[in-house]
């Protein structure tokens, strides 16, 4: 391409660029919740913020659809500084291969925080699941550029409080149980409403 | 056979120092009982300090100069790891000796026979353009001349005429007007030719070989036939290691772990050199500092696919040279490797889509590996024992494996079971999961697992020990 043709090129790409491609959609394997959702699913190569009012509610069985999906086509997963050990046997019963999963151990916050956009920056990872102790909204940012130029979706688990303040994530969701469904809160949402509620009849875990 | 020398006029620092500074400084060298300037850096010259300069004038000139002292076995050493590199240009490469007399130290070089590899390479200008795109990563002052001879291609490269002389006439007739002094000679044999008037190259090949010897010792008379071309000249050929090991010593501590990086720089330069001279790969390499009076702190690169590129490597080394402690400050660098294999990239076929992907992944694994450490980087693996901690193990990321088949499982699990400390009853929903083993390695378990929900929604999975200790512990989470 000679500099003409490139800047032509360029010139296409601001006109026609964003609006002209068409977001990819990982669909999240829960009826209710792609009903509501922009585009009927998690939208690759942004930020997903997941904030669960409590441990053990189900808030990483809502992703096991979307992980078994992934690593079934190929690609991987990283969970970064797990709050616990990802149990292996639980992983492969939602049908997630191990094989694909990666674990990043990580202490300090900007280790956590490199690690993440080191993976959603990787093209062979379909999904980053990271539990950041604190993180602003300019590393937010960040990690959306990473998440953009690697096709990659990033999940950030975050406390409850985080759902009051302002976040430049693209969709924000609370996360809580109610007797025996999952209801999920849209705190925010690029492109779609904000402030629905949707219940997911996650089944009780457990109880089977 | 036509050769190409690559000169390194600055060898005796170069040897010792990877990068420049902005302060003069020299290398000196002790004779008899004075010190001698043999070389310096670009500072030092606009000091007017200049080789061969007793020290002690140096320093009234520029009393602020700082000195290395000359260090052979340095230099042998760089000449040596350069012919590992030079290897890959050519089979057939020639380290010149490091001269012991401080007045031709200057005179370190290295020669490649280019006959054979100039087709190889695309002809003469694109051969000469990969060859000192790869050098000027090195950081070595280097002057190059191709002749029919060793002695010749030295003697242009010295002179900085970068034109080839393909055959022996056509060189005498280009030397004949150059300076005795281009030749470093033995300097009472210089000293001498000076004296009788000779002052040209020229002047000296047209006395009588005869003469030359009677006056000047049979040892002109051998080398002027080299030169020309009508002795041969046989030497020891380098011969390619089957293990890379390179030296580089500094002769001074460097304290700060930054200043490592610019030899580090070179040294993985010449070792992505090595590896494609012997057109293979690393997956892992070793990098010793060493320190005075001390053993030596080993820092163990590993890559997860075999590689040779020098820039990949500076960054792992770069990420892991962040995190070690040195316990003292560092006086030489080691890089070995013992073990080779392909790069994937070219071993594979290159039309295969995901192979890119896959060199990504590796890339980005080694990467995360190098600053958090390779125990904190891993993959999950099952293993089929009843005991939930026993139940899965971290792993590298690998091929699938048949997976034992368990009752359903809680999506995390608790490094330690931790003491059940309830302030509300909870709701049991399901168990008891009787689950007991472990006798065998000392880790018996005899347990009884129940899911318990709590007010907040929350589902635990709890087991009530039935051994010795007794007790109700939490040891997962239904996420």
């Amino acid at each position: 391409m000679n500099r003409a043709e490139t800047l032509q090129h360029l010139a296409w790409l601001c006109r026609n660029g964003r609006t002209a491609v068409a977001p990819v959609i990982e669909a999240s394997g829960w009826t209710e919740l792609d009903a509501v959702l922009p585009g009927g699913g998690w939208q690759v190569g942004t930020i997903v913020e997941l904030m669960p009012t409590a441990v053990g509610i189900g808030e990483l069985q809502l992703l096991m659809p979307a992980l078994a999906r992934i690593t079934s086509a190929g690609r991987h997963v990283t969970l970064v500084a797990p709050p616990y050990i990802p149990f292996a046997p639980a992983l492969s019963q939602h049908g997630v291969r191990l094989e694909r999963l990666l674990v990043i151990q990580a202490q300090r916050a900007e280790d956590i925080l490199w690690a993440t956009e080191q993976s959603l920056r990787c093209r062979s990872f379909g999904a980053v699941l990271a539990w950041p102790a604190t993180v602003r909204d300019r590393e937010i940012r960040r990690l959306q550029l990473a998440a953009e130029a690697g096709g990659s979706t990033g999940f950030l688990y975050r406390s409850v409080d985080a759902a009051r303040e302002a976040s430049p994530a693209a969709l924000r969701l609370k996360l809580q149980r109610i007797a025996n469904v999952l209801q999920i809160d849209v705190v925010k949402c690029r492109g779609g409403r904000r402030g629905v509620s949707v219940q997911v009849a996650a089944p009780c875990s457990g109880c089977a | 056979m036509l050769w190409l020398c690559i000169a390194l006029p600055q060898l005796p620092l170069e040897a010792l120092r990877s990068e420049d500074t902005d302060a003069p400084l020299v290398v000196a060298a002790c004779e008899g009982s004075a010190r001698w300037i043999v070389c310096g850096n670009p500072a030092a010259h606009s000091a007017r300090l200049k080789p061969d300069m007793n020290y002690t004038v140096a320093l009234a000139l520029c009393p602020t100069v700082q000195k290395l002292e000359r260090s052979a076995a340095a230099e042998t050493a760089a000449l040596e790891r350069l012919a590992a590199w030079a290897y890959q240009f050519s089979s057939t490469v020639i380290p010149g000796e490091v001269p012991l007399d401080f007045r031709r130290a200057r005179s370190g070089a290295l020669w490649l026979e280019i006959g054979g590899s100039l087709k190889l390479f695309g002809g003469f200008r694109d051969f000469i353009a990969a060859l000192e795109r790869e050098l000027g990563l090195l950081h070595y002052s280097y002057q190059l001349g191709i002749g029919p001879t060793l002695e010749g291609a030295a003697l242009l490269a010295r002179s900085g005429i970068r034109v080839v002389m393909p055959s022996p006439a056509a060189l005498q007739l280009r030397i004949r007007n150059l300076p005795i002094a281009l030749l470093a000679l033995e300097p009472e044999i210089a000293g001498a030719l000076h004296t009788a008037g000779v002052r040209t190259i020229g002047l000296l090949l047209e006395l009588p070989r005869d003469a030359v010897i009677k006056r000047f010792g049979v040892q002109l008379g051998n080398f002027l036939d080299r030169l020309v071309g009508t002795a041969a000249d046989p030497r020891p050929v380098f011969r390619l290691p089957a293990r890379y090991a390179a030296r580089f010593d500094f002769e001074f501590e460097v304290k700060s772990t930054e200043a490592l990086l610019f030899p580090l720089r070179r040294m993985l330069h010449e070792f992505a050199g090595f590896l494609r001279a012997r057109d293979t790969g690393v997956q892992r390499f070793t990098i010793t500092f060493a320190h005075r009076g001390a053993a030596g702190t080993p820092m163990a690169i590993g890559l997860s696919l075999a590689d040779r590129d020098a820039n990949r490597f500076l960054t792992l080394v770069r990420e892991q040279l962040e995190h070690l402690e040195l316990p003292a400050p560092t006086i030489g660098l080691g890089l070995a490797a013992d073990q080779f294999a392909m790069p994937a990239a070219l071993q594979a076929d290159l039309t295969h889509g995901s192979l890119q992907q896959n060199e990504e992944l590796a890339h980005t694994i080694d990467r995360l590996a190098a600053r958090l450490g390779a125990q904190h980087v891993h993959g999950l693996r099952q293993v089929a024992d009843h005991r939930p901690e026993a139940s899965w193990t971290a792993a590298p990321l690998q091929a699938a494996r048949a997976t034992p088949q368990f009752p359903e499982r809680p999506l995390w699990l608790l490094q330690e079971p931790k003491p059940l400390q309830l302030s509300v009853v909870p709701q049991i929903v399901s168990g008891p999961e009787r689950i007991e083993g472990g006798w065998w390695d000392s880790g018996d378990v005899q347990r009884n697992y129940y899911v318990m929900h709590l007010s907040n929604g929350s589902s635990l999975w709890v087991y009530q020990d039935l051994g010795e200790r007794g007790g109700w512990y939490l040891h997962g989470f239904w996420s």
